[in-house]
């Protein structure tokens, strides 16, 4: 039995599947299937395009409602689960704060730039019934960013697996679903990259079943006047967050995994540490000193 | 006797329950082998219905199945 | 109370994305078994007439478990048995002062076949369970329907089963008019049973149950010179079982025990025990230890009394006698990804002395038997 790996890009990030099979038809099967898959979910959650659910919903927010299916309708509950569990950190309406905080910027918003985007944020303002969502205040935006991408590795783990591959892992751009351990029972060993030094990795852990993914504000972040800031923004207060340097998380699926490092650096490091620690789930952080905390990995290099 | 011996083994219950940790699915792998579960296939109705014709008792497995002619 | 985890809660919102399909058997089982069933014959010093030979039991069993669409499995249980050997129809005072059997004459020659079906719906974290089942040989026949449902909690790691239960016999003795025995009876026995699995860690399991059953109707030994017992039963059975795994050694323990307490004044405890020792991937052997104990029945006696009246409550069945029994078993497994194959080998003994409440006098008919199984099970 061989591994077979595929890399493609999507959702912005690049993606790569290690399939092992004995017969190498099966693996070519499965990727096509996998990356066409990822395509479906790119082109039904993307905010960038026009025709996607979230575009359609964005583009109608003050207007009406739109239909929605029941996976929408899934993902949005999860999402308000998320939203409960952070304590309201976690908010996939508080995309609209980019504006304020990018790149682009050179400054910092005024208190009246700050209000008016504000305004246009809060989990709680949405309405959902069954089958519709209406975003009641134009320009309001939902961004499916922090769920979909962790999902989709979870869906392409349990598509593999149902076509027949019992060892193997999928990688979204650093969020790994294992569909099984390697074709000789060993589990796999997975690289936390570091996050400062993008080429080496802080740490390695090793893997059978499960996922492991890392969320890190050490990629996406901008100076202004001299001070860094990260790209992770609080909603309630519509302010930059300081937190942990980057926080890796070993759970059952890849969605639970991808949530739960996405609210552990929207916290104060005291509080994102406190945060991994009630979870009762292995993890691995970095703070802002390159300090290390967890117990998921075995090497540490900082 | 009877109430302490029942009672105990409910303490017994209730004690390793709070004792309870919890385990991560990819720590499952254990539990999932044929040595650790409750019941092993065939063996269940087979000794159920042996030692039930031959003695008194009968009854802990929570299967049911028709009777035998072993009044 | 505590707040609850973050961690469990984000997982169980998981399970409702439509990615995280309820699971159900994906593989189709099938299990073969063949066994042979030994007991020893009587000593003949304790046998006043009729012959000494004891039961000698051919057993085939197969069972067949295999999905049917998302959401639904099958199995179907068939077991087939033949035999043969003589049965104690009394215990009378011996001219020695010893009790001894009356056996009964030739061998008696009987079959009997049971079938199952089962049809089990599997939901996301908790399946249902009707099963049928039917019982046939020349003097008895049964009939039982049975629900059951399991519901899984807390992450997978508990799981809460709940069944009911109810079969309804009928017995029509051979040679009824030959030897004075009742012509046609029958007999309803209902039972309910919970349990409760749950996972200590990643090594340890516990289950706890209990059942509870009423039999109502013919309750008697039709072929015993005489036995008269109640026309009802209530019973009831709290087990406990433990399971843990050894890293180090590869291997896990067994730990079962029983209470049984009914309203004839029987309580017993059974305990078993298995080191379950791995060696490699694919040999598993087994010894394992069964100790039984219980004591007399409420109208139990050593000896039939002719004399007394058929209307009090009277039996001399070696089974409502106060004793206890040991097995000694070994059990061996080959196993490869997609079949196993098995043996077993089991001895029994029983003796008064062995019983925690032991009758006066020790039984006659108290019997040992060795059991040799053959098993093999396809995964596919």
């Amino acid at each position: 039995m061989e591994t077979y790996q595929f890399n493609f890009q999507a959702m912005g990030c690049p993606c790569e599947l290690r399939l092992a099979a004995t017969d190498r038809s099966l693996a070519n099967e499965v990727a096509v299937i996998c990356t066409s898959e990822t395509q479906r979910f790119e082109s039904k959650y993307s905010r960038y395009l026009t025709d996607s659910v979230t575009s359609r919903v964005n583009n109608a927010s003050g207007l009406h409602p739109v239909t929605i299916d029941p996976e929408v309708a899934a993902i949005l509950d999860y999402s308000g689960v998320c939203y409960v569990q952070s304590e309201g950190l976690f908010d996939i309406t508080s995309g609209v704060l980019r504006q304020l905080w990018n790149k682009n910027m050179r400054r910092l918003p005024t208190d009246s730039e700050l209000e008016f985007y504000l305004d246009k944020v809060g989990w709680k303002k949405i309405e959902i019934s069954a089958n519709e969502v209406f975003l009641p205040i134009k320009g309001m935006q939902l961004d499916f960013g922090g769920v979909v991408k962790e999902y989709v590795a979870d869906v392409l783990a349990a598509k593999a697996r149902s076509m027949g591959i019992e060892h193997g892992l999928i990688n979204l751009g650093g969020d790994i679903c294992i569909i099984g351990p390697q074709p000789d029972g060993t589990p796999w060993s997975i690289g936390i990259t570091h996050p400062t030094e993008g080429n080496s990795a802080i740490a390695v852990i090793e893997l059978s079943e499960g996922a492991v993914t890392t969320s890190g504000g050490y990629e996406r972040y901008f100076d202004i006047d001299g001070l860094r800031y990260s790209h992770l923004i609080n909603p309630e207060t519509g302010w930059p967050v300081e937190g942990l340097l980057s926080a890796s998380v070993a759970a059952p699926t890849s969605i639970v995994a991808g949530s739960l490092t996405s609210i552990a650096l929207l916290k104060t490091p005291e509080d994102g540490l406190r945060f991994l620690e009630e979870c009762a789930t292995p993890y691995f952080a970095v703070d802002q000193q390159l300090g290390c905390h967890g117990n998921l990995g075995e090497v540490c290099h900082a | 006797m009877k109430v302490k011996l029942v009672t105990s083994l409910c303490v017994v219950c209730l004690l390793s329950l709070a004792a309870c940790e919890t385990v991560q699915p990819w720590e499952r792998g254990t539990l999932a082998k044929p040595e650790m579960q409750l019941s092993e296939g065939l063996d269940s109705p087979l000794y159920h219905q042996v030692y039930d014709s031959k003695e008194a008792s009968s009854g802990g497995s929570g299967a049911a199945g028709a009777g035998c002619g072993c009044n | 109370m505590a707040k609850p985890n973050p961690f469990l809660a984000l997982s169980t919102a998981a399970m409702a994305l439509p990615a995280f399909a309820a699971p159900q058997p994906v593989e189709t089982i099938v299990a073969i078994k063949a066994t042979t069933y030994q007991e020893e014959d009587v000593p003949q010093r304790d046998v006043l007439a009729g012959s000494d030979e004891r039961y000698k039991i051919d057993i085939a069993q197969f069972r067949l478990l295999t999905p049917v669409g998302e959401k639904w499995s099958l199995g179907v249980d068939v077991a087939y048995e033949t035999m043969s050997g003589a049965s104690p129809w009394g215990t009378i005072m011996g001219a020695d002062g010893e009790a001894s059997l009356i056996m009964s004459g030739a061998t008696i020659r009987d079959k009997r076949t049971e079938v199952s079906l089962t049809a089990t719906h599997h939901g996301e974290s908790r399946s249902i369970s009707v099963d049928l089942a039917s019982s046939d040989e020349d003097d008895y026949e049964a009939r039982a329907v049975s629900i059951s449902g399991e519901w899984e909690m807390n992450n997978k790691l508990s799981t809460l089963s709940l069944g009911m239960s109810y079969s309804s016999d009928d017995i029509e003795p051979t040679d009824a008019l030959r030897f004075g025995r009742v012509q046609r009876e029958e007999k309803i026995s209902r039972s309910l049973s919970a349990g409760w699995a749950q996972v200590l860690n990643k090594n340890s399991v516990v289950h706890v149950g209990l059942d509870v059953t009423d039999h109502d109707g013919y309750l008697s030994d039709p072929y015993k010179l005489r036995d008269v017992r109640p026309d009802e039963k209530l019973e009831w059975a709290l087990s406990l079982k433990y399971r843990r795994y050894f890293d180090n050694q590869n291997a896990a323990l067994h730990l079962d025990y029983r209470y049984y307490n009914d309203d004839w004044g029987i309580n017993s405890h059974t305990f078993h025990t298995g080191w379950h020792q791995n060696f490699g991937d694919n040999v598993r052997v087994v010894p394992n230890v069964r100790y039984y104990s219980q004591n007399e029945a409420d109208f139990y006696r050593g000896t039939d009394d002719f004399g007394l009246a058929t209307t009090i409550n009277q039996s001399s069945d070696f089974r409502l006698s106060g004793y206890g029994a040991y097995t000694l078993g070994v059990k061996l497994i080959y196993s490869a990804l997609q079949w196993d194959v098995s043996l077993s080998i089991d001895r029994y003994i029983s003796d008064k002395s062995y019983g925690h409440d032991a009758s006066d006098q020790s039984h006659p008919a108290l019997l040992s038997f060795n059991m040799t199984s053959f098993g093999l099970n396809f995964r596919f």
